[in-house]
């Protein structure tokens, strides 16, 4: 009897044992809370950060324990790689274990998240910038866009409106005679001549005219879909806003992606190709051309010169259209926003100190820090811009690239060094993202309310991705991908138009 | 405690409930050490499968994560009518079924044929070379395999659409076709898993009593008829036993290798229901909705193994309850 009663309470304790397990992390959590609350004002503010992670490795944390010492913080940063942070906020959300700060992409923060939001799950910042001197000077313009009914929540992290253009093979050019192109025709007849007329020289038929990845926004289709014309997301249309794949200028840029393909002037596994094989083609002269962000440049010079030495890029970012004009597609001048979740962060006075860490970060100093690294180290000032050591590019990108993720604002901003390019054609591509601002095509939508969208948004967009590429692949014809609309529009499309029209109504009104 | 149990218990069938209690601690405390040496695994089974079952509630609820399970609202089966309303579902449930069926008939059998003949191969150093080499597979990942593939069909530059066009073929797109995704699916299943499959049957076969072949070929048998009439009848219930557990992994397709595979040109095949949950439910954040998704699967694996041991059994074969 005794023995049983022991085994029983073996089990019973067993069991407690791990019920307590779980109290205990509870505790520990909430308890951290407290201590940063109840901290002495010049103890270091604890505060937990979850942020995106470009890089295959976690950072060096000499940075971090720089940015600690001069913040007066102790820093605990969850760096989650790029490709499955979505996931990851998603799963910390559901579990109740957001970190104090968390960085939420646009897209993201214009979709599921908004509804986070409305359900008074982040802390609501917009009242307190204008007590820092630092958040104070964040555009308004930009902010706007981070709005979620008419409210601040976010700190957004700046990025150039527009980087969109191409890249491509300027020896393999000269060597055909062909002249930079400024329309479509003249990119279509340099795809074609990169891939009909041996550009290389070799005698074989082993030439591509353009490389794209399996990305319809930031790979070649939509940066064309905007030479042709095309809204973007959005358009108005007989006073009525409309998406984008109910333009004919879509239709058309899917004409010419058609026949691109058809011919083979284009990788024909686009849409399974993985943005490391479509830049390797670029790089080891199997493709002339490269369609997305021109910045790219620089790295992508770097590593192909070491194929060929011979090779030269140049760079292009107006291409006129059909109707003999230019526009480029904008982002809403930020790639993510920081949002500070209720459940870490319980009161306002921590709320305040987290904000106050970000207000150092938009000193020049940090900024500098953040993304140029050590002056001296990592970098030399030259001509008041930065120009990294490029022969240390492998410790820059383990100590340094990362913490561009921790950026807030942009140059403007918070004062920071802009880059200096030695490579003369970087330095064109900078001039060219400059020049972009001047022919944006906004996406009208950004501020404006769909409920059906932010529920089902991602969902209905699917049925459009897989007719674009099924389309361009020749697996349908223009009435599979007029049943693809009807098909988006049935389920739900336009609950989303009409939804949409009426936010727009409200705002402007 | 009671002595006198042990006789209750052998004279009588109804033994009165406090009893039949004491008995049942009674064999406890005899065997005490195998109990202990279960309780790893119950405990396993209690953390790991019981417990997390508690999550299903919100498959009837509109999950807020902040709200937790006991402060989200009750919708009822609002999720599961959504779930059967969705105009991709019969797809999405066809394919599923499609795909599990393509498993169940073409490849597990091979398992068995590859074991059989691994059997027959009297050069041992030969039999052990060929089984390891099949096994290597099987510890590859799927994005190591779905790569490999990749390479091999792409149209830019893959060596069989190479070998295609070198004879005067077409090129075929492998990749981006909706008419070769299940075969490309069942092959890569095969090549991963046929070899490890084998270990089970090895085994089963190597128990068969060497008696019985020794007899048969007294009476004439050939190695042909050994194989049917000995060793299959002797791994029959082995093979009815791993396949009522392959049907209970019914929607256990590998949500990694499929999501792998899918694309915009053969999502209308390879959309099943863990591609989908996974969109919807960790890439979307719509909790709920896609653990009703989950525990409709799930009864779905439920009433086919059910139903396959009852088909087992009325064969007369044991099955696994």
């Amino acid at each position: 009897m005794i023995s049983t009663k022991k085994f029983l309470s073996t089990v019973c304790a067993l069991s407690l044992g791990l019920s307590s397990l779980v109290a205990c992390s509870n505790e520990s959590a909430s308890n951290t809370n407290q201590t940063a609350e109840s901290g002495e004002s010049d103890a270091p503010f604890k505060l937990s950060i979850m942020a995106t992670l470009h890089t295959p490795e976690i950072p060096d944390e000499r940075l971090e324990k720089l940015i600690e010492e001069k913040t007066n913080t102790e820093l605990d940063i969850q760096w989650v790689p790029d490709a499955n942070y979505i996931e990851k906020l998603n799963t910390a959300f559901a579990t109740g274990t957001l970190p104090m700060a968390v960085s939420i992409s646009a897209q993201e923060l214009g979709t599921q998240f908004k509804q986070a939001i409305r359900d008074d799950q982040f802390w609501e910042i917009g009242p307190y910038l204008d007590e820092f001197e630092n958040l104070k000077k964040l555009k308004p313009t930009i902010i706007e866009n981070t709005k979620v009914d008419g409210k601040v929540y976010a700190i957004y992290q700046g990025r150039p409106l527009s980087r969109q253009g191409f890249i491509f093979r300027k020896d393999w050019a000269d060597k055909l005679g062909i002249a930079t192109p400024t329309n479509t025709e003249e990119f279509y007849e340099m795809a074609r001549a990169f891939t009909e007329d041996d550009p290389d020289g070799n005698g074989k038929d082993d030439t591509i005219g353009l490389s794209d990845r399996s990305d319809l926004i930031y790979g070649a289709f939509k940066t064309v879909s905007s030479w042709f014309g095309t809204p973007n997301e959005w358009g108005m249309k007989d006073g009525k806003l409309m998406p984008e794949f109910m333009f004919d200028e879509y239709i058309d840029t899917l004409d010419f992606f058609r026949d691109l393909h058809e011919n083979g002037y284009i990788n024909k596994d686009f849409p399974v190709t993985s943005k490391k094989d479509q830049q390797a083609m670029f790089k080891n002269g199997t493709s002339g051309i490269y369609v997305g962000s021109i910045g790219d440049v620089q790295g992508l010079y770097d590593d192909a010169i070491k194929l060929n030495p011979d090779l030269e890029y140049d760079v292009q970012n107006k291409v006129e259209g059909p109707n003999g004009e230019f526009g480029i597609w904008s982002i809403p001048g930020f790639g993510s926003a920081i949002l500070f979740p209720k459940s870490a962060i319980k009161s306002e006075e921590e709320l305040k100190k987290a904000l106050e860490f970000y207000d150092h970060l938009m000193t020049p100093e940090l900024a500098n820090l953040l993304l140029w690294g050590i002056e001296g180290e990592h970098y030399e000032v030259k001509d008041g811009a930065a120009l990294p050591d490029a022969s240390i590019r492998e410790k820059l990108d383990r100590e340094v690239r990362p913490y561009l993720s921790l950026e807030v604002g942009e140059p403007d901003t918070n004062g920071r060094y802009e880059g200096l390019a030695e490579y003369e054609i970087k330095a064109k591509a900078e001039e060219l993202i400059k020049e972009n601002e001047n022919y944006l095509i906004n996406n009208p939508v950004v501020t404006l309310d769909s409920e059906t969208f932010t529920k089902n948004g991602e969902r209905l967009q699917t049925i459009i991705t897989d007719a674009t590429y099924q389309y361009i692949l020749g697996q349908i014809d223009k009435k599979g991908f007029d049943d693809a609309v009807k098909k988006w529009r049935e389920q739900g499309g336009d609950k989303v138009i009409e939804e949409y029209n009426a936010s727009y109504e409200k705002v402007n009104n | 405690m009671n002595n006198d149990l042990v006789t209750v218990k052998k004279s009588t069938t109804v033994i009165p409930e406090t009893n039949r209690r004491a008995e049942l601690w009674r064999r406890i405390k005899k065997n005490k050490l195998i109990y202990l040496m279960i309780l790893p695994g119950i405990l396993y089974f209690l953390i790991y499968k019981y417990l997390p079952m508690y999550g299903l509630i919100i498959a009837f609820q509109d999950y807020k994560p902040y709200l937790g399970i006991s402060g989200s609202e009750w919708v009822g089966f609002e999720h599961f009518k959504r779930l059967f309303s969705e105009p991709d579902f019969w797809m999405i449930f066809g394919n599923t079924l499609f795909l599990f069926l393509l498993q169940l008939v073409i490849f597990f059998p091979i398992p068995i044929i590859l074991a059989l003949m691994l059997n027959e191969v009297r050069n041992h150093a030969f039999k052990r070379t060929v089984q390891t080499i099949i096994y290597i597979p099987h510890f590859m990942s799927w994005v190591i395999i779905v790569s490999i593939c990749y390479v091999i069909l792409t149209l830019d530059g893959g060596v069989v659409n190479g070998i295609l066009e070198s004879l005067g073929f077409q090129q075929i797109n492998f990749l981006l076709s909706d008419e070769w995704f299940r075969p490309m699916y069942i092959l890569q299943v095969i090549w991963r898993e046929a070899g490890w499959g084998t270990i089970i049957f090895l085994a089963a076969i190597a128990a068969v009593d060497p008696q019985l072949y020794e007899a048969a070929r007294m009476d004439g048998a050939n190695r042909l008829q050994q194989m049917i009439h000995i060793t299959l009848p002797a791994i029959k219930s082995v093979i009815v036993v791993l396949l009522i557990l392959k049907i209970g992994d019914v929607l256990e397709l590998g949500f990694e290798h499929i999501y792998l595979l899918l694309n915009s040109s053969n999502r209308n095949v390879a959309e099943i229901f863990d591609t989908y949950v996974y969109t919807t439910g960790l890439q979307q954040g719509q909790f709920s909705y896609s653990t009703a998704v989950g525990f409709f699967k799930g009864i779905v694996g439920l009433v086919l193994v059910m139903f396959a041991n009852w088909l087992a059994k009325k064969s007369g074969e044991e099955g696994v309850y």
